[in-house]
């Protein structure tokens, strides 16, 4: 079989993985690392047998690139196995630049291969939980990978982080979602109101995200020492409270411009169609209008929730937690595993988050036309 | 009955309708005529109340249609567009049962509803129900757009330019069936259109438009014979006047005993159809079905009042 174009491309950063250091070994967790290439770590002969293996990955790559990805993942734990048998406790082998490009190359290809098959939605809901099952799985061999070890380290307050990750991302993204699509669809019908409101939130996106949480300190702390109550649910000029409100007021522009948009693309004639059936100003909206803007609104749905998972680590810095505590910490210490153990589950999750939601678009009845 | 009192449309200074009194028999079919811009649209989404008039009102059978609230009235008014406004998120047979199903209909009667419409407009209700529009060709949107305005009966249908973005085969084809189906369940039409030979082929009146008003309402053959004033006079087109006259009469009555030579032609085709015949053929005379034929000198008397 002749390998496309793109897996050629991609044999160029899976040789370089083969050839760059696929781990570093360190005295402890801040010191510099010690490059391990994989001939060090397994010897020739097993190397060799890779690099076959990697050359006829890129020949049938729709075939092994799934089994050679989930392989790449494994031989990380191996080598660190390896490595760390027998040597001081605080030793820690961590991920190297070769693995990194290696695991790269194979996940692009990966991804080329699953698109050359036109996946349905289910199909692809699918894959994606067989790949959080395969990684869960794969992550179990990586006990002896420092990533792995900072985890062991604080796998409580990790679930804790993550809890509020999670709530921080999607609270304030179904906030927005809340209020972005009446407010759209109000701005819609009162064409006088559509340019404070849109200006306003244009407005509100070009302020930095840091800028923003400064901003919030002030009037909800004020908030917080003047009205009991507000303290009482949590209110406060550091914590959730200004995290929350800066990601929804960033959400809401996306939402409300889409679904702006959204409505405007209704066909005059169905618009039309739809008021002289004698649908009430109610069934239009519910029966019509939002049904039909329902994928545009989506999509800018899908924008906000991979934007809010981002985002959502910056919360950190004033003191909303989040997977953003481990980046800022790791940061702080110049434990660069600290920083991945942050900043790894957060792209995960803002991939998982764009599939699903594409998943979703797509299983809308007869909205694709 | 329905009756136009005094209906006027103003849009600051444009007389979009002005001061149009029409009464509509029960069963009847109207065609409002007009160049572009006359304000056919408005008045008949005036009925509708699509569209509330600067003043006048309008009667359906006698009450008032401001009594209800518009959307009510509505379900009670059938409406098709020439872009037809089909629903896309919705199958054929769920946008034929909008108004059905907002005015509560039980499922089964529904159904049958839609299957006996579907039916009526010669569309396979088994093959054709569940796709969506967008799965349907622009003939077929067009007559599930009808089937979806007649589908509660309603004692009045509105039609804008129904057959405007149809091709002349598929035009005439609507047009007949349209004939048919109007004279199956005897409901009141009133049908804008732009093109006279339609008007005159689908409607027991004409009302012509012009500004705003209504320049002339009478029988397509009263249209024809004397138009009411010069601009009635020229949408009619003096150039095709005798043919549009000869389309009005059917070739029976305009038979005589005698044999004719060549295949006979149906006794409901028009003169115009006859006269077409007449002149390819070469002959003086044609014979009908049924018996009996029709004279090139018939056929020239009838081509005018
Ligand atoms: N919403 C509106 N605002 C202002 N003017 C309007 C509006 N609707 C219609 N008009 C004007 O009223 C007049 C009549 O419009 P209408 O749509 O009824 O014409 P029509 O006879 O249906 O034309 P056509 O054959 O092109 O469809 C036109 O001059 C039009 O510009
Ligand atoms: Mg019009």
């Amino acid at each position: 079989m002749i390998p496309n174009r793109l897996a050629l491309v991609l044999a160029v950063p899976l040789a370089a993985g083969l050839a760059l250091p696929f781990a570093g070994l360190r005295a402890n967790r801040i010191a510099a690392a010690e490059p391990v290439w994989l001939w060090q770590a397994l010897g020739a002969p097993a190397a060799i047998g890779i690099a076959l293996l990697a050359v006829l990955t890129v020949m049938w790559g729709r075939v092994l690139a799934a089994p050679a990805l989930a392989a790449w993942l494994a031989l990380m734990g191996v080598v660190a196995h390896r490595l760390t048998a027998g040597g001081p406790d605080f030793a820690r082998v961590s991920p190297g630049a070769g693995f990194w490009l290696g695991a790269v190359a194979l996940a692009l290809l990966l991804a080329d291969a699953l698109a050359q098959r036109r996946p349905g939605p289910v199909a692809r809901l699918t894959w994606l939980a067989a790949a959080w099952a395969a990684l869960a799985l794969l992550l179990q061999g990586w006990g002896h990978v420092s990533i792995l070890q900072e985890y062991a380290a604080r796998y409580m307050t990790f679930w804790a982080e993550a809890q509020r990750h999670l709530a921080l991302a999607l609270g304030s993204f179904a906030g927005a979602v809340l209020v972005g699509v009446p407010l759209g669809v109000l701005i819609q019908r009162r064409a006088g109101w559509r340019g404070p409101v849109m200006g306003t939130l244009t407005a509100i996106q070009t302020v930095p995200s840091i800028a923003l949480f400064g901003l919030l300190i002030l009037p909800l702390g004020w908030l917080a020492t003047h009205v009991p109550m507000a303290r009482a649910v949590g209110i406060g000029g550091i914590g959730m409270a200004p995290a929350f409100v800066a990601l929804f007021l960033y959400a809401l522009l996306p939402i409300v411009t889409n679904t702006v948009a959204g409505l405007r693309g209704i066909p005059a004639s169905v618009a039309e169609a739809a008021r002289g059936m004698g649908l009430s100003p109610r069934q239009r909206l519910a029966r019509v209008d939002i049904p039909l803007a329902l994928p545009v609104i989506l999509t800018g749905a899908r924008i906000v929730l991979v934007q809010n998972i981002g985002l959502a680590t910056i919360g950190a810095l004033i003191g909303a937690g989040g997977f953003g505590t481990f980046v800022f910490q790791g940061l702080g210490q110049t434990a660069p595993d600290l920083i991945l153990l942050g900043a790894l589950p957060t792209v995960a999750l803002a991939f998982s988050a764009q599939v699903v939601f594409d998943a979703l678009i797509d299983l809308l009845p007869g909205a694709r036309a | 009955m329905i009756g136009l009192n005094h209906l006027s449309k103003h849009y600051g200074d444009t007389k979009a309708v002005d001061d149009v009194s029409l009464t509509i028999d029960k069963g009847s079919v109207v065609a409002i005529v007009g160049t572009s811009g006359s304000g056919k649209s408005t008045l008949l989404r005036l009925v509708n109340r699509l569209i509330e008039p600067t003043s006048g009102h309008v009667t359906l059978d006698g009450q008032d249609t401001r009594a209800l609230p518009a959307f009510e009235l509505r379900r009670r008014i059938g409406y098709v567009i020439q872009d037809h406004g089909l629903f896309p998120h919705w199958t054929v047979a769920r946008n034929i049962a909008t108004v059905p199903r907002l005015l509560g209909w039980s499922k089964a009667r529904i159904e049958a509803r839609v299957e006996e419409l579907l039916t009526l407009l010669s569309l396979d209700p088994a093959a054709i129900g569940p796709r969506f529009p967008h799965q349907l060709s622009g003939g077929q949107m067009q007559r599930v757009g009808v089937a979806r305005a007649l589908a509660a009966e309603p004692e009045l249908l509105l039609m804008d330019e129904p057959f405007g973005a149809l091709d002349p085969v598929l035009r005439g084809k609507a047009q007949a069936d349209l004939r048919a189906i109007q004279r199956t369940l005897g409901t009141t039409i009133l049908l804008v259109t732009h093109d006279m030979a339609e008007a005159i082929a689908l409607s027991d009146r004409i009302a012509v438009m012009r500004a705003g008003r209504v320049e002339q309402f009478a029988p397509p053959a009263e249209i024809l014979a004397r138009p009411a004033t010069d601009f009635v006079r020229a949408l009619v087109g003096e150039g095709e006047r005798a043919f549009r006259y000869l389309s009005l009469t059917p070739v029976g009555s305009l038979a005589e005993a005698g044999a004719a030579e060549g295949a006979p032609l149906p006794a409901d085709a028009t003169a115009a159809e006859a006269l077409n015949a007449l002149i390819w053929r070469g002959t003086e005379s044609l014979a009908l079905e049924g018996g009996g034929r029709v004279t090139r000198s018939a056929l020239l008397r009838a081509g005018h009042p």
